[in-house]
Parts: structure tokens; sequence; C-alpha cells
């Protein structure tokens, strides 16, 4: 009995995921089959843990996590039946990056709707370097998919017998022979630019502002001078990080109404404020714990 | 046609319930071979079918040796040698199976076998067998004997097969097939394989009692490394390139290992047909994956995520009999004893690709560590727990990047690695994240 793989995938690509397909049997476990053919019964996931929430009771914890990665955010949920998971999870502070090992959970509620998350095994807290070298591991799993599922495309239809020969691996190819049978042909050009993007979000010359490391180390006196080679979009992004960040009293984030207030002082309106708090978000530079509250990643 | 018919006249009456007589049978077989020229073995179900009888009822197959077998025979004879036999559970529909394995020889070559029916069937290496209702499969590029449901089996007194002379007979089987280290699988058997000697060692063994010399060591090629043991003096020496042809492929101690001997053909090569010695000796990076596939393999480099730590790891206390570690103070055979610490852990290894549990001895724990096993019996003692070694290595390595090298074996539990060596991966992300954007924007251009 071979112990079953933790695949690295993104959560752009695993939340996409609506087929289980088991080996049958009974006790044969089931797989999330995701639309480029990973075969997922266990995964490993690296990436900011967001927020953490208890949605079960008092007396009955359920844990529920978010964890985002540079496509999109994986769901953790640890109950009683996950004591040690659960336990690690309760104590953690987000924003940290979080690295989870865990089993791929499946709920339909309804014909048509399908929600993934991750059932975990094994939760801990890790630094920068790991998050990084997950995406980068992540980029080469994705790319070993990308290239398979192109080739599969071009058969018709696709066989295992046939991926195999071009070097694909056993596991692969039975899952891309699934994923071609449900999803069909799917459009390829997303998963290679979540590819790329992915790939840029590791290489500071495509970072447009300075990481939030350097922000909220140096005083501000040196931040304002380092200013003067930005540009005026990374220059309003800076201040209005910085303005988030002083907001942030209780550490619950910032309120929009105070945000706004404090932009006017700083001379950003309210429509430059949205555009950079979008950008902010989309860098991942900041998230919204509860909604109309920002805080500082 | 140098085999006897009557034989078979009397199997085919046999499988028609004595309703035609042997003559009239002895005379239709003669018709079928000497004038039609069809195999016996298609002669004789013929004439079964004609005479409305069922093929299947016939005992007797095709004796044939073991050179002269075909992928896809019905039915066939074999008296050979058990060269090995192993025995594995596999999973099949409707829960699991035992079967045997393992390879069959007899004057003229050898061949794997495969028994999926064990029931009252014994069989021991050495044993000279006469299998009758064999059936033949094609299986990675090489024929396969099956033993079904039809098929019997009887031991024979070991004279019953001539003790093979390689004087007088060609070498076995037909054209070896070309293959590379990596491509070695148990039961593959009468390849070409051109390797380096990496390591050579003169041994003596005892086989069935008798003292036998053996060379043993390592070969490698570009794609990895294999152990070998050569039944005759080759005069192989460190650094030698050869060309072995015939020798077969039995798994020992969970890895594949090449065996050969007087029957197979060993050629010196051009120092420069492989790369150098240094070249070969480093460790191939694989994925855990491919190990899976390959079913174990000696020296190998693996790199991925430690996942999790398993029950065990940390300060253990061992049997000082067997070394088996103890549970609650006492060994599963001795009962209980005053143990002996040992630090140890037996960690899970994820690439993505596969898992494997790694483990890693005292010197390599305490590295890991960095302190003693002194300092962690004190530990323990200290926090009256002996978990407490097993939470900080848990600490310190869990979804830590690992590089980490030794040998692969393979068994019901999956794959396990005993780390020779192991170092904390750091990778320069920026550095393969930079090669990987230019390739893809490559892809881009050429698209």
């Amino acid at each position: 009995m071979n112990r079953e793989t933790a695949w690295r995938v993104f959560a752009g690509e695993y939340n996409e995921s609506n087929l289980e397909v088991s080996d049958g049997g009974e006790r044969s476990p089931s797989f999330l089959v995701t639309p480029l053919g990973a075969r997922i019964n266990r995964l490993f996931v690296v990436g900011v843990l967001t927020d953490i929430e208890n949605v079960g009771t008092e007396q009955g914890p359920m844990w529920r996590a978010r964890i985002t990665d540079p496509t999109g955010t994986f769901h953790v949920y640890a109950g009683q039946y996950q004591p040690v998971a659960a336990a690690v999870l309760s104590k953690m502070k987000p924003p940290v990056f979080a690295a989870v090992a865990g089993k791929s959970r499946v709920y339909k509620p309804d014909e048509g709707t399908t929600y993934v998350s991750i059932r975990p095994e094994i939760v801990k807290p890790v630094e920068a370097y790991l998050r990084d070298y997950w995406v980068l591991e992540s980029c080469q799993s994705l790319k070993r998919r990308l290239e398979a599922a192109r080739e599969a495309y071009k058969m018709n239809p696709p066989t295992e017998a046939e991926l195999r020969k071009l070097g694909v691996s056993a596991g692969l190819s039975a899952g891309l022979v699934k994923a071609v049978g449900h999803y069909g042909k799917v459009d390829l050009s997303r998963y290679s630019s979540m590819l790329a993007e992915s790939v840029r979000y590791l290489l500071p010359e495509f970072r447009e502002s300075a990481p939030p490391e350097t922000v909220t180390i140096a005083p501000p006196e040196k931040v304002i001078e380092k200013k003067v080679v930005a540009t005026a979009d990374d220059k309003t992004e800076d201040e209005v990080l910085i303005l988030i960040a002083s907001l942030d009293k209780d550490s619950k984030g910032a309120s929009w109404d105070a945000i706004l207030e404090g932009a006017k002082k700083i001379k950003v309106d309210k429509e430059k404020l949205e555009e950079t708090i979008n950008s902010l978000l989309d860098k991942g530079l900041v998230y919204e714990p509860v909604l109309g509250r920002m805080k500082k990643i | 046609m140098a085999e006897e018919v009557a034989p078979h006249a009397k199997d085919i009456s046999r499988a028609l319930g004595g309703k035609v007589s042997e003559k009239e049978i002895e005379n239709e077989l003669n018709n079928y071979l000497n004038v039609y020229r069809v195999s016996l073995d298609t002669a004789k179900r013929s004439i079964v079918r004609k005479h409305g009888g069922n093929p299947a009822d016939l005992a007797m197959g095709v004796s044939k040796t073991i050179k002269d077998l075909i992928a896809g025979e019905q039915s066939v004879d074999l008296l050979c040698r058990v060269v090995s036999v192993d025995g594995r559970q596999i999973d099949v529909e409707g829960g699991a199976k035992d079967i045997l394995y393992g390879i069959l020889g007899d004057q003229t070559g050898t061949v794997p076998y495969t028994a999926w029916v064990t029931e009252g069937l014994s069989l021991h290496k050495g044993d000279v067998i006469r299998i009758r209702n064999a059936y033949t499969k094609e299986f990675r590029g090489q024929v396969q004997v099956n033993f079904g449901n039809r098929t019997s089996i009887a031991k024979e007194s070991p004279d019953a097969l001539p003790p093979y002379d390689p004087g007088k007979s060609a070498p076995p089987t037909g054209k070896p097939t070309p293959l590379k280290v990596i491509d070695l699988r148990e039961g593959t058997s009468n390849i070409a394989l051109t390797v380096r000697v990496l390591d050579v060692e003169k041994k003596q063994v005892a086989v069935n009692g008798d003292a036998k010399i053996v060379f043993s060591g390592v070969l490698a090629d570009e794609t990895g490394k294999v152990k070998f043991s050569a039944w005759k003096d080759f005069g192989l020496s460190k650094g030698d390139i050869i060309l072995i042809e015939g020798g077969y492929v039995k798994v020992w101690r969970g890895i594949p290992q090449l065996s050969f001997d007087e029957r197979s053909k060993v050629s010196k090569l051009e120092a420069t047909a492989l790369p150098p010695t240094e070249e070969l000796e480093k460790s191939p990076r694989v994925w855990i994956e491919d190990l899976a596939e390959r079913g174990g393999a000696v020296d190998v480099a693996v790199r991925g995520i430690i996942i999790d730590i398993k029950e065990g790891s940390g300060l253990v206390y061992r049997c000082p009999e067997c070394k088996r570690v103890l549970r609650k103070m006492a060994c599963r055979i001795h009962g209980e004893v005053q143990g002996t610490a040992d630090l140890r852990v037996k960690a899970v290894v994820d690439d993505g690709s596969g898992a494997l549990i790694a483990v890693f001895g005292r010197e390599l724990t305490e590295g890991l560590l960095g302190k003693t096993l002194e300092k962690c019996i004190e530990e323990a003692k200290e926090s009256m727990s002996q978990e407490v070694v097993r939470d900080q290595l848990a600490d310190i390595l869990v979804a830590q990047p690992v590089e980490v090298r030794g040998n692969v074996t393979i068994d019901d539990y999956g794959l396990m690695m005993i780390v020779e060596s192991a170092k904390i991966l750091k990778v320069d992300v920026e550095q393969e994240a930079r090669a990987m954007l230019e390739e893809l924007e490559g892809l881009e251009d050429t698209a």
C-alpha cells in the first residue's frame, strides 16, 4: 500500500474541480480530479492564513481557516476529528504563513453546486521562504499538467496508453483521461496565464511596490525618501498601506470610514482610494478580515 | 516430430471420455502433424473439438524447453528447475490473493513465472519440477510463464534435468534485450546491459549447504546503480566497463538485484563507452513515483518536503537481543527486557509525485537535533516523557524541504529509504523562477 501523494496544486485549479472519483471498492480512497487531471486525495499547501473562525459551537468547535496563494483561497476545516490540527489552527494569529497537509474534501449541497475544502492532518506556521518554495513547486507541477493536457487535447479521445508513451506519469495519465471525459477540453490559456502570473509573483522585478516588510520596518522618514524614485501610483499605495496599518489599532483591521477620512488628509480622493485598495488586495498586501475592514498583511 | 505421439493420443482419448479409440486418434494426430503440419497443441485441440469434446480437458500440453517458449502459448509443459521463489499478496476483485512468483531455469535458459493459484502448491528453490498445462504471456516485453487453474506441478528427482553444460549448448534464449539500469525490474531476464563496475568483492557463501564463490558489488550506467551477484569469476575489477548478456533480476532485501553466471556472456568494452566513474558514482535524482514503479533502487537522491513524522520517531529503546524497538518497554519477541537507548526519525518525505518513509539513524538524528543521545535521555527524564524528543524533531522537520540519499526498498507498507545522508534544501527560488519564466516566454515566442 503506497501512501497517497500530497499534490502541489494552486487554489485557482483546486477550486475549479467538481469531479469526485473512486477506484470502486468499499475501502478505496476517493479522489478529486482537477480540470488538468491532478487526482487529489491528499494535498500540501503553503500560503497566507488570512483568517480563522470558529463556525461550530463553543463545545464542539469547527475551525474554518482561509489560506491564500497567488491564485486564490483554500478553505480549511478542522473539528473534533482533527484534534492536533484544530489545536494548532485555533492558536494561530493571522496573518501568518501556514503550511497545511491534508485530505481533499468535496461537499455537494445540491446538483450543480460543489464546494471543495481541505481537512488538515498537519498545520504549521512557517516562514516566507517556504511559501516561495511551495509556489515554485506548484508552478513546476502545474507546468507538467499543462503540457500533458496540451498533448491529451491533440488525441481523440485521449488514452492512458498514448499519454504514457509520451512520458506522462501513470497517475496523471489516468487523471487526465477522467478530466477530459468530465470537463471536456477546458480553456488552457486560463491556466497558462495562472502559471506565468505565479512565476512572476516570485520575482522582485514584477512586484510593483516595495515588499511590505520594508515598509513596516523602516521609520516613516526613510520610506518617504525612498518614494522619490517610485512612481506616483506606488507612492499612493505605500501611503495607503501605512494609513491602513496606522488605523488598525485593535488589530481587527481599519474601518472603511476611517480609511476614507485619513485618505482625504493625504489628498487621495475616494475614487483613487478604491483603485489603490483594489490593487493592494490583488497584490496580497492587504485583505478584508470582515466586510468593511482592511488589514495589512 | 521428435516427440512421441502415443502419450498425446492417449491424452486426447481421455479428454473425449474414451469414445474414440486411441489407435484412430493416433492416425488422425499423425495426419494433422505430418500432412497438415500444424503445431501439436493446435492439432490436439482441433481433434478434441472435432469429436465434440472440450479442449480444456486435455491434461498434457506440449513439452518445450525454455528457449523455445513464445508468448501466447495456451498449454505448455516444462521440465525445469526453480531458480527462485517469492510470495506476495495482490489486490484483486473480491479481496486479497496470494501469488507465488520467481524464475525457472532449464539447460536452455531462464524465464520468469507467476503462480496464480497457490493452494496446495509448494515450490522450493532448487526443486526440479514438471509443469503441465502452463500458459505464457508477454509482460514488459518478455515471455512469462503462468500457472493457472488447469496447471499441474509435480516434483521430479533432481537428476531428471540434465545439469547445464556450458561446453556443449548455446547461450540461453534468443537475443538478449538491451536495457538500461533504470529499466531493470523483478523477473527481467536475458538482458544486454552496458555498465561500469563501481565496486566488486569476492565472497564465499553457502548455497544449499555447499560453499560457493560469488563476486558481488555495484554496477552503474548513466541512469542509475544496481547491485549484482556474479556466480562465476569473470575477472571483474573496479572501473571496468562491461557488456553483460544474459542474467536475471531478482528482488533481494526489497531491492532489484542483477544475477549472472556461466550461462551469461560478459565482455569488456572501451573505457570511453560510459561516463567516468566519478560521474556514475553520484546518486541520480529521481521522482518517488518512478521508485514505486521500479520497486526500489540503490543509492538514489530524492528531493521533497517532510510532511509528517511517524510514531516511533525520536528517543526509542531497542531490545538488546534483536534490536527491535520496544513498545511499552517490552520486545514483541523477547518480552520485558532492559532496552538500549537509540535515536531515529521515521519521516514522510513527499515530492508531489509520491511519498516514502525516510529512516534516519542515530548519527543523522543527532545532527538534525544538534544534540547527543545522552542529552536527549536527560531531557526526556526531566520532562518525564519520551515524546519530548519527537516533538522537537517535528518542530524542526515538518514542512522542511530536504534532499535525502540512500537505498530505497519496497514492501507491503510502501517505499522506505534508509537515509545515508540528508541535507536541508535551500533553493534559490528567484533564480529557478527566472529560468522558468524564460522558458515560458520562449514557448510563447515560438507559438
